[in-house]
């Protein structure tokens, strides 16, 4: 939800970001990290919630993450710091439990969608024709189609058989269509440069002026799409979740939000049901969130001039 | 270039300004479009604001106000006042509209006689004579007679498969004529002793008697039966529909009732009822803190701790404690498929019964407020003597006992091994898995049953499927959690949930969920259709035969019963039916309401 | 050039409009669902009864709703009834229409969006062009933060937790609902002050978490016009501080937030289904989250359909008003 508005809606950054030679980009980007407190914060916030998750996951039982590990409804207290919820689930491993499992849901169907984008990114700018106008028109009307009406259409047709891996692949089913935008233009734009030019008349190959050539310059890019996919399937996977289309049996932060609500935890002012997982997840999209923005100020320089 | 651009920000506010003005007027109730020619059944209602307008003003504490039926805080079926229609749902209003011929409490275990005075079957149960009451009339001011009934049984009989119980209806009726204006004789296909009993008004289950002037001719799957303007719907309750749209059904008591004037009862002492659209536990339970209605529906057991702390006036059918509640007649267990290995195997039924620790279940799947069910159907009074019946056998098969060792012995005996990791494997090395559905309303419950066999080494996976129904009753399901709609005083109902097939009563038959079938067990119960409701011996006797073949197969694995928790506001209205004072159900949606408004009295006088 | 733009474009929206549609019909269907028998069953188990003659009663339905037909042939008449804005009746709900349903739900949620989306575009584009001028006062700079935070949280969680803090903590502001329940919808202040107060939580869960995004776009823009040389003479002729902000350095850097406006509105509507299904608003979210659970097919693909037209129309009003309000843009591409 949040890269789309970043990056702008028209071809993105005339202009090279960096010298195509080697190492030397690398190195400015350790100097441009400095002036990029976006991507520090966002990559703190990551780090702190990996952390977090990690150092949970050895000091809790993923067994107290199912029902009757507790007595149910204790407010948090030394023993059960984030306490417990009606079924008697211990809510801090419960939240260790999820972590991983909602970041499964959105690493895959990220990766599905970068993917996926990449390469339709690809062919259609790079060989252009009838197969560009087909990907570019499918892009932009499915880009303006409101994603989760789809994916609920998709999770009903599951019928209660939707585990994690099978939401990160219906959430992937969209989440191609980002990347494939961004990655084309600016591939197209890429191809004009003159050492694409002269990459080509030295006699390499497509695949060879792809990979060799195109790919380091649209590192940044890639990057800042597969935050932006990732950040955006999680997002899905909660939403269809708090509909109640998510999978019964895994702990994931968006079912334990639909069992809080679907239980009254607000009315029964049970907060520390409910409270846990939102703050979680908002570290999580902020954390992604700030960490897109840090890339896209590294792969747009009209956005950077702007921090 | 500039000037060009100097539009833009005029003109922004302007849409914003006409988005707005389109949201006001059309939150204010648009008027219902035109209907098209081959859907015109009625007239278009007047458009609420109108209606409201003409409507008089009524004190709060005159006021009886209600939450039920709608979608998303809307009523939909508002126009939609024939009971029979399809779509139609008698819990949403019809209910305390449309009158039967006799009511039935089963807390009281008492009928009582109302549009018809008395009833009685020949001697081997094929003719029912029906004595209708004299002196009744429609709130049209047409007189109700016996023409009434036998018109709305030959209807239901034609209909058949088209509208609610036709088909019951069609199956035993061969013809209902009505000899005089106040004897109806039904004749039947075959002896039907309970005929009587489906008809009148308990629970869910009752044929509603409809005018004859107003039905006949009509196509009863699409006519509304709404005209506020005539006077529409036309019943012989004491009340009338002034007002209805999506916000909410207004009903006014009728200056003169039949029943009132018969000395039966007293006139209802609210002056209206307000039905107002459902809302979620938390809108609902706000409702009842700030007395804006005096009932609502079910809510969960926990929930009324946090009402009770803010409204000293709410109630329920058990007092302000656990279970705060009264028992439907819906008892849950988790059915399993025994059409399907391993499951066909009874011994498997019986060894996840007995890893299922039934006190823990209600202890945290109910926090506390419910009990344990023995047999799919609760302990009524008028059932109490089948339980009593059948003692012997549910000793020897404990329904309820938690016994991990001997479910053991069983699972070993039907050739399963638990392995080094404590999971049970079949001869063919495979886990013993278990997919079971949780719908929502019985996540609670359903979630700690499954927590306990996972405990006990099975592969269970519970899923929340969208067409949860429609898998359960096509046998596309292995196990699920859902209830019984079976007896409330008769033992056949319940019976009758297990049967594959029926010589007594041809024709369709009941969904038979867990795919069980045995056909000494539906010999016995057709014999028990036979046996007038009254032969209390025999009853018990094939009651008893008939458990003897149901508890050792176990055809699904009874938990818990299911609570109606109804939060009942005292500020304007007493005399709820309680556990002290247990005249019927409390149910606004159940078809013998009518008796919850007969008996409120009115707190301010 | 530009008349075939105007022509491409509305050939996607017709693309789009049919690919929904079909969507929406294959999909369901192909995984085997039988809605008839659902909702029957449904109706049993609220009622508690199972009524006899389950399977006759399922075949009459059949019949009444055409799912008996062949596949394609059903297809077909799907798209004649599409065509024609005909959604068919709710199985639920028969005999009440799913345009009907639509009718009494899309008000709200219209208001709802419009309102809150046009507030917090103004709201946000304004206070990010505060930001991104350099001469704002510190303490207007600190709000970014926060409100860049907010953006990046789901709508629906925001609104939970105001929800808590607002109407169950202290108790200011309705828990849900349209109107107060029981009223009359009459065109009148109280009834007009009560839509108002109902929709403040809904509308502010909304509001806040896009008041950010908007604000960033802003405020970026603002910052590449500044070194604009119009800019740079507009400054040199001495025109106040006022003129400079609103007239050029605002008046500019607003258009591109307009183009941001078509991408949102799909996002918007996705989020705002589970905000109205928090606040229970008698919007089509709701209307969808009951029909997801009640497996009414029809009402899902009616909410589903309709949302995604509108947004498609949407996107085509703002593709094509935009030339209009930007002349540098030209269609050849």
């Amino acid at each position: 939800m949040s890269s789309s508005r970043i990056l702008p809606n028209a071809p993105i950054g005339k202009a090279a970001v960096f010298p195509a030679e080697g190492w030397a980009r690398w190195r400015s980007l350790v100097r441009f990290l400095r002036r990029n407190p976006a991507l520090v914060l966002g990559v703190v916030l990551l780090v702190l919630l990996f952390l977090f998750a990690v150092i949970g996951a050895y000091v809790t039982d993923p067994k107290d993450a199912q029902p009757l590990a507790a007595r149910p409804l204790l407010k948090p207290s030394a023993a059960y710091p984030f306490g417990t919820d009606k079924l008697g689930r211990d809510l801090f491993a419960t939240i260790i439990a999820g972590i991983p499992l909602t970041l499964r849901i959105g690493l895959l169907a990220g990766l599905i969608g970068l993917g996926t984008g990449t390469v339709l990114g690809f062919v259609s700018a790079y060989y252009g024709g009838w197969v560009d106008t087909i990907i570019r028109g499918v892009v932009d009307v499915g880009l303006t189609i409101p994603g989760l009406m789809v994916l609920i259409i998709l999770a009903i047709s599951f019928s209660g058989r939707l585990n994690v891996n099978n939401m990160a692949l219906i959430v992937g089913l969209l989440a191609w269509l980002y990347p494939a935008r961004v990655i084309r233009s600016q591939v197209l734009t890429l191809k004009q440069r003159p050492y694409i030019e002269v990459a080509r008349l030295t006699g390499m190959s497509g695949l060879e002026i792809i990979f060799l050539e195109l790919m380091p310059n649209l590192l940044p890019y890639l990057a800042a799409s597969l935050v932006g996919a990732i950040s955006s399937a999680i997002l899905a996977s909660i939403g269809l979740e708090a509909l109640g289309l998510g999978p019964v049996d895994s702990p994931t932060l968006g079912m334990t939000i639909y069992w809080a609500i679907l239980n009254g935890a607000v009315i029964n002012r049970w907060w520390w049901w409910w409270a846990p997982p939102i703050v979680v997840i908002s570290i999580l999209f902020n954390g992604l969130y700030l960490l897109s923005m840090g890339l896209d100020e590294i792969a747009n320089p009209r956005a950077r001039r702007s921090l | 270039m500039i000037i060009q651009r100097r539009k833009l920000p005029s003109r922004l506010p302007m849409l914003a300004l006409l988005l707005l003005l389109a949201w006001v007027m059309a939150a204010c109730g648009t008027p219902p479009a035109p209907q098209p020619a081959g859907d015109a059944q009625t007239a278009a209602p007047a458009a609420p604001a109108e209606a409201a307008a003409s409507l008089k003003e009524v004190p709060r504490n005159r006021t009886f106000k209600m939450m039920r039926g709608g979608v998303s805080g809307q009523h939909v079926d508002y126009e939609l006042w024939n009971p029979y229609a399809i779509g139609s749902n008698h819990q949403n209003g019809a209910n305390i509209m449309y009158e039967p011929l006799a009511f039935y409490s089963a807390f009281a275990d008492k009928e009582t006689m109302w549009l018809a005075e008395s009833y009685e079957y020949n001697a081997d149960a094929t003719e029912l004579t029906i004595k209708t009451r004299q002196g009744i009339k429609w709130s049209d001011g047409q007189p109700f007679s016996a023409e009434d009934v036998a018109f709305t049984f030959e209807s239901l009989k034609e209909l058949g498969a088209k509208v609610r119980w036709g088909v019951d209806v069609q199956q035993f009726v061969d013809s209902a004529t009505a000899v005089d204006e106040k004897t109806v004789l039904v004749k039947f296909k075959v002896p039907a002793p309970r005929f009587f009993n489906l008809v009148s008004y308990k629970f869910d289950i009752g044929v509603y008697i409809v005018p004859k002037h107003i039905f006949e001719g009509q196509d009863w799957t699409t006519f509304k039966a709404f005209d506020i303007a005539k006077g529409w719907p036309v019943t012989t309750g004491p009340f009338k529909v002034v007002a209805s749209s999506a916000e909410q059904k207004i009903y006014d008591r009728r200056d003169s009732w039949w029943a009132a004037d018969q000395g039966l009862v007293h006139m209802p002492e609210m002056e209206r009822i307000v039905q107002l659209p459902d809302a979620q536990e938390q809108q609902q339970a706000q409702a009842l803190i700030t007395n804006e209605i005096d009932m609502g529906f079910t809510l969960d057991p926990a929930t009324f701790t946090t009402i009770f702390e803010q409204n000293p006036k709410i109630t329920t059918h058990a007092g302000r404690k656990a279970p705060f509640g009264y028992l439907d007649w819906w008892p849950v267990s988790m059915y399993v498929n025994t059409s399907a290995p391993p499951f066909d195997n009874p011994d498997v039924r019986w060894a996840l019964s007995l890893f299922i620790n039934r006190p823990q279940v209600v202890e945290v799947g109910w926090s506390g407020a419910n009990t344990v069910s023995r047999l799919p159907m609760p302990p009524y009074p008028p059932l109490k003597r089948y339980f009593d019946a059948s003692e012997d056998l549910l000793k020897q098969y404990n329904t309820s006992e938690f016994n991990p060792d001997k479910a053991n012995a069983l699972l070993k005996k039907a050739g399963f091994t638990k392995n080094g990791e404590g999971k049970w494997m079949n001869a063919k090395g495979e886990p013993l898995k278990l997919d079971v559905f949780v719908p929502a309303f019985l996540n609670s419950m359903g979630l700690v049953v499954v927590q306990q066999l996972k405990e006990q080494g099975i592969e269970v996976n519970p899923s929340d499927p969208p067409d949860f129904n429609d898998r359960f009753t096509k046998g596309d399901y292995q196990a699920a959690f859902y209830g019984h709609g079976g007896s409330v005083n008769d033992p056949y109902f319940t019976l009758n949930l297990y049967t594959s097939s029926s010589k007594a009563v041809p024709g369709d038959h009941q969904a038979n969920f867990s795919r069980w079938s045995n056909a000494e067990y539906d010999k016995i119960v057709d014999e028990v259709y036979v046996t007038p409701m009254n032969d209390y011996p025999k009853l018990e006797k094939l009651f008893h035969d008939a458990m003897a073949i149901w508890l050792p197969a176990l055809p699904d694995i009874p938990l818990t019963e299911l609570y109606h928790r109804i939060g009942y506001n005292e500020t304007y209205w007493t005399n709820w039916p309680t556990a002290e004072n247990p005249y019927v159900n409390g149910a606004s949606w159940h078809l013998t309401f009518e008796m919850v408004l007969w008996n409120l009295k009115a707190v301010e006088k | 050039m530009r008349f075939n733009y105007i022509i491409r474009r509305i050939g996607f929206f017709l693309i789009i409009i049919w690919l929904a549609a079909s969507v929406n019909f294959f999909l369901p269907r192909l995984s085997g669902q039988d809605p008839i028998r659902e909702k029957l069953m449904r109706e049993a188990m609220i009622g508690g009864a199972t009524q006899t003659g389950m399977e006759q009663i399922i075949k009459t339905y059949e019949v009444k709703f055409g799912l008996n037909r062949p596949l394609y042939l059903q297809y077909f008449s799907y798209l004649g009834d599409v065509a024609r804005g005909d959604f068919n009746y709710s199985i639920a709900h028969y005999p009440t229409r799913v345009i009907d349903m639509l009718r009494d739900a899309l008000p709200w949620t219209v208001g709802l969006l419009s309102v809150s989306f046009l507030i917090s575009f103004f709201v946000g584009t304004f206070l990010g062009a505060l930001f991104g001028w350099p001469r704002t006062p510190r303490y207007i700079q600190w709000l970014f933060g926060p409100l860049l935070s907010l953006n990046a949280i789901p709508y629906f969680l925001l609104g939970l937790v105001m929800l808590y803090l607002f109407s169950f903590a202290v108790k200011w502001l309705p828990s849900g609902g349209g109107y107060e329940r029981g009223t009359l919808p009459i065109l009148n202040l109280k009834f007009l002050l009560d839509l108002a107060y109902h929709a403040i939580l809904p509308a502010l869960s909304i509001l806040l978490a896009q008041i950010g995004g908007w604000a960033l776009g802003m405020r970026a823009m603002m910052v590449t016009t500044q070194g604009e040389d119009y800019m740079i003479f507009a400054d040199a002729k001495g025109l106040s501080e006022r003129t400079l902000f609103l007239r050029y350095a605002m008046r500019n850097a607003i258009l591109p937030q307009v183009t941001g406006m078509a991408l949102v509105l799909g996002q918007l509507i996705s989020g705002a289904v589970l905000v109205e299904v928090v606040f229970q608003y008698p919007g089509i979210g709701s209307l969808l989250w009951r029909a997801i659970r009640e497996t009414d097919y029809f009402v899902v693909q009616g909410v589903v359909f309709f949302s995604i037209v509108t947004i498609g129309l949407a996107t085509l009003l703002l593709d094509l008003l935009y030339p209009v309000l930007d002349p540098r843009i030209s269609y050849e591409k």
